[in-house]
């Protein structure tokens, strides 16, 4: 009780010298505004003066601010990528310090406010505050988890953090920062949410109420209302980067050697054909951009115009229907998304696919013969 | 806990009416409450100053009374504009008020000029009126009483 008593004490001191406007905010929540008129009159020709008496009010707190993304578009980030985080801004429009709760949040519906479609939760979800204030979330650094001693109009940007999962089907995960602004006055103390003061209760004229001002800061979406002391921005994370479980598996298989027709064998001047067989093993993820070089072995020589590639065939067939590539690394008029070509010098084989679609494999085969 | 804070704030403020003079001056601050009418439609009412948040309006309102047996005349009341607030314009019904910048030459505020930031003279307007006064034409019969009123912002 007595320790309370201290502190109120030296409180009155600081309200009392705390008069001041803010630029945007107004006069301090607390402030006293009295007023007193002098008075001049005549009473049968002597002059006399009065004062009047002295009417105050103390200014109440109109608990306002605002919760902005801080950041153009989507954090971009790789499959299990940890400490991911989403930039926000939060601005103390109070005419007073506050402190604000931060309560980051997943959110599953677009309904127009974030373009796309969430289909992945961040994990460890977290809210902290930029403490040194370089705009980039720093682990071990940046570790306050709520707002401390806000002032009037001043900002802080505070990073909703999270990890995404170890999943290849994953791209976009939505998220919201929800603030609550509350009691100030403490340092290093999270106050007690506001609670804005029931205006039908009687009043003293010299208590600080609250009154809320703050406004609906999603509009027609239904994360916030007006007037409530609280607000949300929204921000996700978009993975661009994904890993695919690409295989390839080589086999190689005898098709003529001039002497037995059913079963050839290996020998000198047979042919001999080399089949890759390509597979991503990630379901909804194509790999792109694949490429597949193989130095023929030493004794063999390649055949021209033997490379193909296509789907995979069936039946111990290496492809199904094979698109025949030609040898040189001109790929002017090639438009199947495959290219291939053989460079002569280096004795390798080089067979480009554009595009290896999700759970899918593609074939690739080349023939030599035996010298 | 404010409770206690600001009992403590207005018992060091609050100054005891002057009882000795025959005019009594009573100041009062008040602010305009909407409610609900039993209608449908929205009342705005006077209230003294409880709830007040940057950006409200105030009205600095004197009552003043003769408690004494003989008339009054002269009377001027002179109301300096309440630290916080800025000065707005009379009130509707209220005596015909003069204005001031400096607290001495009062006048209509058309006719007032004070020093811009760039130190060139230039018109005054609501923001830079610091004192509001009253000349009382008629004397105020034994009895009598009147109120005068001014419209402020809770800067």
């Amino acid at each position: 009780m007595y320790r309370t008593r201290a502190i109120l004490l030296s409180g009155t001191a600081l309200l009392a010298s705390a008069g001041t406007a803010h630029a945007d905010t107004g006069t301090t929540a607390g402030t006293t505004i009295s007023n007193t008129a002098s008075v001049s009159y005549t009473v049968n020709g002597n002059a006399q003066t009065t004062n009047s008496t002295t009417s105050s009010f103390v200014v109440d707190r109109k608990a306002n601010f605002t919760v902005t993304l801080d950041q153009s578009g989507f954090t971009q980030a790789t499959v299990n990528q940890q400490n991911v985080f989403v930039k926000f801004k939060v601005t103390n429009t109070t005419n007073g310090t506050q402190d604000f709760i931060l309560d980051p949040d997943q959110q599953n519906i677009s309904l127009g406010i974030l373009p796309g479609t969430d289909n992945f939760d961040l994990t460890g979800l977290k809210a902290y505050v930029d403490k040194n204030g370089n705009g980039v979330y720093d682990p071990g650094v940046d570790t306050a988890e709520y707002i401390d001693e806000l002032a009037p109009d001043a900002s802080a940007t505070v990073f909703l953090v999270g990890n995404v999962p170890n999943s290849q089907s994953i791209n976009l995960a939505f998220t919201s920062m929800h603030v609550t602004i509350a009691t100030g006055g403490t340092a290093n103390s999270l106050g007690a949410a506001l609670v804005a003061t029931d205006l039908n209760l009687a009043n003293a004229d010299n208590t600080v109420d609250i009154v809320f001002a703050d406004d609906d800061s999603d509009g027609a979406y239904a994360g916030d209302i007006a007037r409530n002391g609280q607000g949300r921005a929204y921000g996700g994370v978009q993975v661009t980067a994904s890993n695919v479980a690409l295989s390839v598996t080589k086999t190689a298989k005898v098709i003529s050697d001039g002497v037995n027709a059913l079963l050839p064998k290996a020998l000198p001047g047979a042919e001999v054909e080399y089949c890759f067989v390509v597979n991503n093993g990630t379901a909804n993820t194509a790999a792109s951009a694949v490429v597949l070089t193989d130095l023929i072995p030493a004794n063999t020589t390649y055949v021209p115009g033997s490379i193909s590639l296509g789907p995979v065939g069936i039946l111990g067939a290496c492809l199904l229907t094979g698109s025949t590539e030609d040898d040189d690394d001109s790929d002017s008029g090639e438009i199947d998304g495959y290219t291939a070509s053989f460079n002569p010098t280096s004795k390798t084989v080089t067979m480009n696919i554009a595009s290896v679609p999700g759970n899918t494999s593609v074939g690739a085969l080349f023939h030599v013969k035996i010298n | 806990m404010s409770r206690y804070l600001m009992a403590a704030l207005a018992a060091t403020i609050a100054v005891p009416a002057l009882a000795n003079g025959p005019l009594t001056v009573e100041s009062s601050m008040l602010t305009f409450q909407k409610r609900a009418a039993a209608d449908g439609t929205t009342t705005v009412s006077l209230v003294r100053a409880a709830k007040a948040v940057p950006g409200d309006k105030v009205v600095m309102r004197l009552a003043y009374r003769n408690t004494g047996s003989v008339p009054i005349g002269n009377v001027v009341l002179s109301n300096p504009v309440p630290k916080g607030i800025a000065f707005r314009a009379p009130t509707a019904g209220s005596a015909p008020l003069e204005v001031s910048v400096d607290g001495q030459n009062f006048g209509a505020l058309a006719t007032l000029r004070v020093t811009g930031a760039d130190g060139r003279p230039r018109a005054a307007t609501t923001d830079d009126v610091t004192h509001v006064r009253w000349r009382i034409a008629s004397p105020i019969a034994a009895g009598a009483q009147g109120q005068v009123s001014f419209e402020g912002l809770l800067k």
